[in-house]
């Protein structure tokens, strides 16, 4: 418990020293994003079409939108540009689509380039896993030792969140449960993050909503495996002055929501950032070649470049590494929440009530 | 701001619609993980452990086991060395009786042999000395009637020679 809370409060450092530069880089980048010669934001924000080396495949467009008298449908479009040439929805001004009789779209379901990214990652974790148990259904790795450069690989993988992130963190008889969720994110993740280094590919971590959404099933997980003794301490403090409950119990339920959260935010921000950060950088060669002419532009790429190298390194391994610090925060609260208090911890407490 | 509005999650929006999509699909791929893909990986798993765990503790009582035997063979072993030992004393113990058996026997046979044969030369050397005396007696009467022969009557002196022959082998 205490090593685990020390590890949380090591990642928080950590993380507080890897992300300081987010505000300085975003603040560069929305400058760089007024330059004409390079798209800063473009390249870190979510689009309806799907880049690839060859060219753009524009995605499907789904509206769940409500006209101006307050009638509420469904329309599906296989493009943007599908969208605006019926006469259903028009450009608004700052861009956005709205639906051209007035009213509004409620909720947009359209296939975005991060969902695309976000089923990629997934679904190609997905696939591994069940192309792994396959194997494993045959007998290899069960009854003799596992074969071949794929399973040695996945085993390492599925061994490490096995061994030492559920079962690290989660009570040794509860771990297990876990291990499907814990691991479908670790790989989830990671491809998502490393899908985003590839040139034309999108990082689908460095979506808010992704994020967002993961961390709140980390939640309601955590949340629907809270033992008794968990509630008893976010609710109700044993051997705690009453008055001081008062105080604890708002802190404690507030505590419930900011660890999601900064789950959330924490990957948010850092595969945002090293994306910005690298276009930023790149985007110097451009900034400079335009305003002082190509021959700076070709010594800031010299600069530029090789920083970019290094960064990339940083970011495959940032890549890993947040994903890692998802998985294993999420089964440190999933942990916290699950832990069955031994008899040691009872008899403290009612030592204190004694008192 | 734009690319906030352009579709999808905007870079610090949150977009209902991505949401939903993000969370029916991740329960899928969740739902296909726990079901699917992840028990038969983790029993296999486990069942290996276990196999490797059953084998070990196998191996180690395999090892005691022959660690015990082999032992069993020294104490075996030893015990032999010991019996050989005594067994070969004994025989050593034996052979000396046997020797020393047999040699007081020659021992007894020879000197058997050696009081034959002086008893055997006894007699013979008493019927040597009869013989001689014989002999002696007969040269003497030889000699003495040689000596004397007319002169004296035969009869009278073969009583007078025996005469001296008997108190001769008295003495």
């Amino acid at each position: 418990m205490v090593q685990a809370l020390r590890r949380v409060l090591l990642t928080f450092f950590f993380l507080s020293i890897s992300t300081s530069n987010i505000f300085a880089s975003a603040s560069d980048a929305s400058e760089a994003g007024e330059e004409p010669v390079i798209d800063v934001m473009g390249t870190v924000a979510d689009h309806d079409y799907f880049k690839t080396p060859l060219g753009k495949i524009y995605l499907p467009r789904i509206f769940y939108w409500e006209n101006a008298n307050g009638e509420s449908s469904v329309s599906f479009f296989s493009s943007t540009k599908k969208a605006l040439a019926s006469d259903e929805f028009i450009e608004s001004e700052e861009g956005a689509i709205v639906p051209a009789g007035g009213g509004s779209i409620k909720i947009d379901f359209s296939i975005t380039s991060h969902l695309l990214y976000y089923w990629f990652g997934m679904g190609l974790a997905v696939l591994l896993t069940v192309a792994a148990a396959k194997r494993y259904n045959k007998g290899v790795g069960r009854d003799v030792e596992p074969k071949g450069t794929f399973q040695n690989i996945f085993e390492v993988l599925f061994l490490f969140i096995r061994d030492d992130v559920a079962r690290e963190n989660i009570d040794h008889h509860k771990a297990d449960k876990y291990v499907p969720f814990l691991f479908t994110m670790f790989m989830g993740i990671s491809f998502m993050n490393l899908f985003g280094l590839l040139p034309w590919g999108a990082t689908a971590t460095a979506d808010l909503t992704v994020t967002a959404t993961l961390a709140a099933v980390t939640f309601v997980i955590t949340q629907f495996s809270g033992t008794k003794d968990y509630w008893a301490h976010v609710f109700w403090f044993p051997g705690v002055p009453t008055w001081v409950r008062a105080i604890l119990t708002p802190v404690e339920i507030l505590g419930l929501f900011t660890k999601p959260f900064a789950l959330a935010i924490r990957l948010f921000a850092n595969m945002l950032s090293g994306k910005i950060m690298i276009i930023a950088i790149l985007g110097l060669v451009f900034i400079f070649a335009d305003l002082f002419g190509s021959v700076a532009g070709y010594g800031v790429g010299i600069f530029s470049v090789s920083l970019t190298v290094v960064l990339y390194a940083l970011k495959v391994f940032v890549a890993l590494l947040q994903a890692y610090i998802f998985t294993l925060l999420s089964a440190v609260f999933i942990g916290m929440a699950a832990e069955d208090h031994d008899h040691a911890e009872e008899e403290y407490y009612t030592e204190h009530i004694a008192e | 701001m734009t690319f906030l509005l352009a579709g999808g999650g905007g870079l610090l929006s949150f977009n209902t619609g991505f949401a939903i999509w993000i969370l029916l699909s991740l329960i899928v791929f969740l739902w296909v993980m726990t079901k699917y893909a992840v028990p038969p990986i983790m029993t296999a798993l486990k069942d290996r452990e276990q196999n490797i765990k059953e084998s070990l503790e196998a191996a180690e009582e395999a090892i005691a086991k022959a660690e015990k035997i082999s032992k069993d063979n020294e104490k075996a072993l030893r015990e032999a060395e010991v019996k050989a030992q005594q067994i070969r004393k004994e025989a050593v113990e034996e052979a000396e009786l046997i020797r020393t058996e047999r040699i007081s026997k020659a021992k007894e046979e020879a000197d058997k042999l050696i009081e034959q044969a002086r008893a055997s030369i006894e007699q013979e050397k008493k019927q040597a000395l009869v013989d001689l005396r014989k002999e002696v007696a007969k040269l003497a009467i030889d000699s003495a009637s040689k000596i004397i022969d007319a002169e004296l009557d035969n009869a009278k002196n073969q009583k007078l020679v025996d005469n001296f022959l008997s108190d001769l082998s008295k003495n």
